[in-house]
């Protein structure tokens, strides 16, 4: 995309294109022009539909309320790119030109310091450090509302919150986690360090990186102001038509989803055209780094993916606004038309959260066992064949709706099939754990959590994908364990084991070992406490999603508050860890780990455009070994 | 840190299989082998039929079966990716400097297609296991449909009600004769609900304007806990009912008390 001649940008001075408009916006300016243009459609939808606000005896007058907000939450969105420059770009091509060479150089953030964090800035490195940030606030966020869901759970009858904050925090929780978990690793990692992997001065589309990054951060206000409009009672899976009778705050809802289908949109076509057509010379296809492969797969399997959950949500707003009644069997249309919509999403997402994990793990475990990754074929052929059959599995998750029983069989079977592949997952790690010894960092200590873990989050999957067992299990406690330990316990260990890793590349500087230790720890005996717990609860009959319980289900979920609290206190230091490590860790050197992958060989602060000059590969990064 | 692989004569077939099957690490890997084994075993034989409520139907005893089993089965492959993680733990290296180098073992072509068959059959051995129960549970259905009571179920926010049109009741308690089969007809009068008879372990969503169908045969005496297990709004957690499976002379006096009559 740049037409920039990347050799000489070392020698040129720090751009300040003074004429431009570019230099004046940042995101102070597009919250400005946000909220305004918010404020602009609510008053003007308000009043243009003032008309209707008194024929509410008619079933097919449209809702204004819901009308008004669904806009103004699109517009805030609107407006915050056009006030920070988003579509300078594309509005210079309309007329025929193009940003000048000091323009582009100016908004590649160039000699900007901390400042190009707070604009349209299209490095992926500043994308990455952007990302991170994101990521560890929406988990923060996140976990504090588990804190207040078990707090609220620790014995029958409590009442720490209201039923209505109950349940919102029940959904809230659940939507900023899977939005957390999906860019957990492919924001961070795979913007700031897969291009440096495959050796490239940048991504392929550098505007629309920062677009993806900023679509994504209007989502964010969006999705906090449901609180404010009294929350949503549907949990994260919004199943109509009870999202349609819902109050005010499920247009946040909608509104986020829509949002941010947008964004995974945008960012997973660059990644996958950045791995395809950038790669350097000599980085053939069977030498690209597992965890480039892992991102690619991840996020190409999102392309496709998204799109029915944002038409389901943009069905769901016309429902509870115009009354489409698409979701309404009393109006002719079907419930279970969401839950399809919903759930052919949302298997395969499940799988967009796993892969990038397990790719980072995979990355890690060659360098600190120093020997090849064994079987690189398998791990190719585990994520490619889960992605293959992710796509095929999602009525699983209503073999007890009602809807087709007769299709429960054949939806157990391609279930029941992913074990094989997930298998090859297990035996690239295993085998190339077989025989070597370990060196026992916090990167590696991850890969150890992540093996126990999403081997139980594993077999418990296997009973569920069982319909007769399913017939039992499915909606109770039982599942929630399940998900979370392939979640939680497996993609977001695989996660925090990437952090661990990249962490010297990212900040300069290691992340605190004493702290990550015991970090590690509590979060580990925690987490597993916690869900032991739950699968306790949930084998026992309790649903999920409740406020309140019988005095029956009263240890287990005692346990499960116990250990919530053991992660709480993990997740705590970890989070001050990252934070004090960035400033005041101890520097760190070029290449700490003795890894031999590409983004190893450059310095901190990676340069503008990575490489003075692009590397060429002769082989791949697992060479570690004696022969015999 | 050599920049590149020590060039070396390629080992021999024997050779590399004396590599890859170190001694010790084999004799060591076994033994926890053993260990994690018996572990899973353990949990699922001890632990399912301890925490899991009376079994009183066919239906909620093949789910106990399948989590019992499916655990017992899957032991020995848990067992193994345990060992071998559980061993690399214990050979740990530690301190500021990477460990030497190890075998560079890149692949080993009969371990993968060992591993990928033996997964490939544990998926068999779960899908057939898993389709013979269903084909069970739906000849029985079948088989019952004549002899079977039925029991309309209605699911509002956040209330259960049974009609029984046969005996011409209904109610807000679950009641049924033991060793008669039974097939609820469940719909919604508002958003989904999804009807959980607990001890019965069977389940479907209620759904508005559509009746979906299961079956059961109680086979046991004993209270019974109706819950909601799809989140229905503001209650959700509330939308519970009790109800027995009794005696047929129970249940017959009970019908007779509701002012109904008996079949």
């Amino acid at each position: 995309m740049s037409t920039l001649d990347m050799t000489s940008t070392h020698s040129r001075p720090v751009p300040h294109p003074k004429r431009s408009l570019i230099t004046r916006l940042h995101m102070g300016t597009g919250v400005v022009v946000g909220i305004i243009f918010a404020a602009l459609a609510y008053y003007a939808l308000k009043s243009s539909l003032l008309t209707y606000t008194d024929k509410v005896a008619d079933p097919l007058t449209p809702h204004t309320d819901n009308i008004v907000l669904l806009g103004s939450m699109f517009a805030w969105s609107i407006g915050f790119l056009v006030g920070i420059g988003a579509f300078i770009g594309p509005w210079r091509w309309m007329i025929g030109k193009d940003l000048t060479d000091e323009e582009i150089l100016y908004m590649a953030g160039d000699g900007q310091g901390i400042k190009r964090y707070f604009k349209y800035c299209t490095d992926h490195k500043v994308v990455g450090i952007q990302y991170l940030v994101g990521v560890m606030t929406l988990l923060g966020v996140g976990g504090t509302m588990a804190m207040m869901i078990r707090t609220n759970l620790a014995r029958p009858g409590g009442h720490f919150v209201t039923a209505t904050v109950y349940n919102s925090l029940v959904g809230l929780h659940g939507i900023t986690m899977i939005i957390a978990m999906i860019i957990v690793a492919t924001g961070p990692f795979g913007n700031y360090i897969m291009p440096i992997m495959i050796g490239a001065y940048d991504m392929a589309f550098p505007r629309l990186n920062a677009l993806s990054w900023w679509v994504l951060f209007t989502a964010i206000p969006v999705l906090c102001s449901a609180w404010f409009l009294g929350g949503i009672p549907t949990g994260w899976t919004a199943y109509a038509p009870l999202s349609v009778q819902a109050g005010p705050g499920m247009n946040a809802f909608v509104a986020t989803i829509i949002i941010f289908a947008v964004s995974t949109a945008v960012a997973g076509m660059n990644i996958t055209t950045t791995v395809v057509a950038m790669r350097t010379k000599g980085m053939k296809w069977n030498r690209v780094p597992i965890f480039v492969i892992g991102s690619t797969i991840s996020v190409a399997l999102a392309i496709p993916a998204f799109p029915t959950f944002m038409l389901a949500m943009v069905q769901t707003g016309l429902d509870r606004t115009f009354n489409t009644g698409f979701f309404d069997a009393n109006m002719g249309g079907s419930g279970w038309l969401y839950a399809n919509l919903f759930w052919i999403m949302g298997h395969p997402e499940v799988y967009v959260i796993l892969i990038p994990g397990v790719a980072a793990l995979m990355e890690i475990v060659p360098v600190f066992v120093r020997k090849p990754l064994f079987s690189y074929n398998a791990a190719i052929m585990g994520f490619a064949g889960i992605a293959g059959l992710s796509v095929l599995v999602w009525a699983h998750h209503m073999y007890i709706a009602g809807w087709a029983p007769s299709l429960n069989g054949p939806f157990m079977v391609t279930t029941e099939m992913i074990s094989i592949p997930t298998g090859l997952l297990f035996l690239v790690l295993i085998g190339t754990l077989w025989r070597g010894k370990p060196w026992m960092k916090l990167p590696m200590l991850s890969v150890f959590a992540f093996i126990w873990d999403f081997l139980i989050g594993g077999i418990t999957g296997i009973y569920l994908s069982d319909v007769p067992a399913d017939g039992y299990l499915h909606g109770s406690m039982y599942v929630t364990a399940h998900f979370h330990f392939t979640l939680m316990g497996a993609a977001l260990t695989g996660a925090i084991g990437g952090l661990a890793y990249w962490y010297p590349k990212m900040t300069g500087r290691m992340l605190n070992e004493r702290a990550g230790y015991i970090s590690f720890w509590f979060v580990q005996i925690g987490f597993n406490v916690l869900f032991l717990g739950m699968f306790m609860a949930g084998a026992e009959g309790q649903p999920r999603r409740v406020m309140d319980y019988a005095a029956v289900f009263a240890h287990s979920n005692m346990i499960s508050t116990i250990g919530a609290y053991g992660v709480g206190i993990g997740m705590i230091i970890l989070l001050w860890a990252v934070i004090h490590s960035w400033t005041k860790g101890t520097i760190a050197p070029m290449n700490p780990w003795g890894a031999k992958t590409l983004e190893w060989t450059v310095p901190y602060p990676v340069p503008l455009t990575n490489f003075d000059e692009l590397p060429v590969i002769t082989s791949d990064p697992y060479g570690y070994g004696k022969g015999k | 840190m050599a920049d590149h692989i020590e060039q070396q004569l390629a080992p021999t077939p024997g050779e590399r299989t004396a590599i890859f099957f170190k001694r010790t690490d084999v004799v060591r890997t076994s033994l926890l082998f053993i260990f994690w084994t018996a572990v899973f075993v353990v949990l699922g034989v001890v632990f399912y039929p301890k925490w899991m409520p009376l079994v009183m139907s066919t239906e909620l005893k093949s789910a106990e079966a399948i989590m019992v089993w499916f655990t017992v089965i899957s032991a020995p492959i848990a067992g193994l990716v345990l060992a071998i993680t559980s061993n690399a733990f214990l050979n740990m290296h530690r301190g500021d400097t990477p460990p030497p180098d190890g075998p560079a073992v890149r692949t080993n072509g009969p371990v993968v297609a060992v591993w990928t068959i033996t997964s490939l059959l544990f998926a068999l051995v779960a899908i057939i296991w898993g389709l013979t129960e269903m084909n069970g549970q739906a000849v029985a259905a079948a088989r019952d449909a004549k002899s079977a009571i039925t029991v309309e179920v209605t699911g509002s926010q956040w209330l259960w009600t049974f009609n029984y049109p046969a005996q011409g009741i209904e109610t807000h308690e679950l009641n049924l004769p033991v060793g008669v089969p039974v097939v609820f007809d469940v719909k919604s009068a508002d958003v989904n609900h999804s009807f959980w008879p607990v001890q019965l372990g069977v389940k479907v969503d209620a759904n508005a304007q559509v009746t979906t169908v299961i079956h059961t045969t109680p086979t046991k005496i004993g209270a019974i806990d109706v819950k909601c297990a799809e989140l229905c709004g503001l209650y959700h957690a509330y939308m519970e009912t009790n109800g027995a499976v009794m005696s047929k002379d129970d249940f017959n006096a009970w019908v007779t008390a509701q002012g109904g009559h008996n079949a």
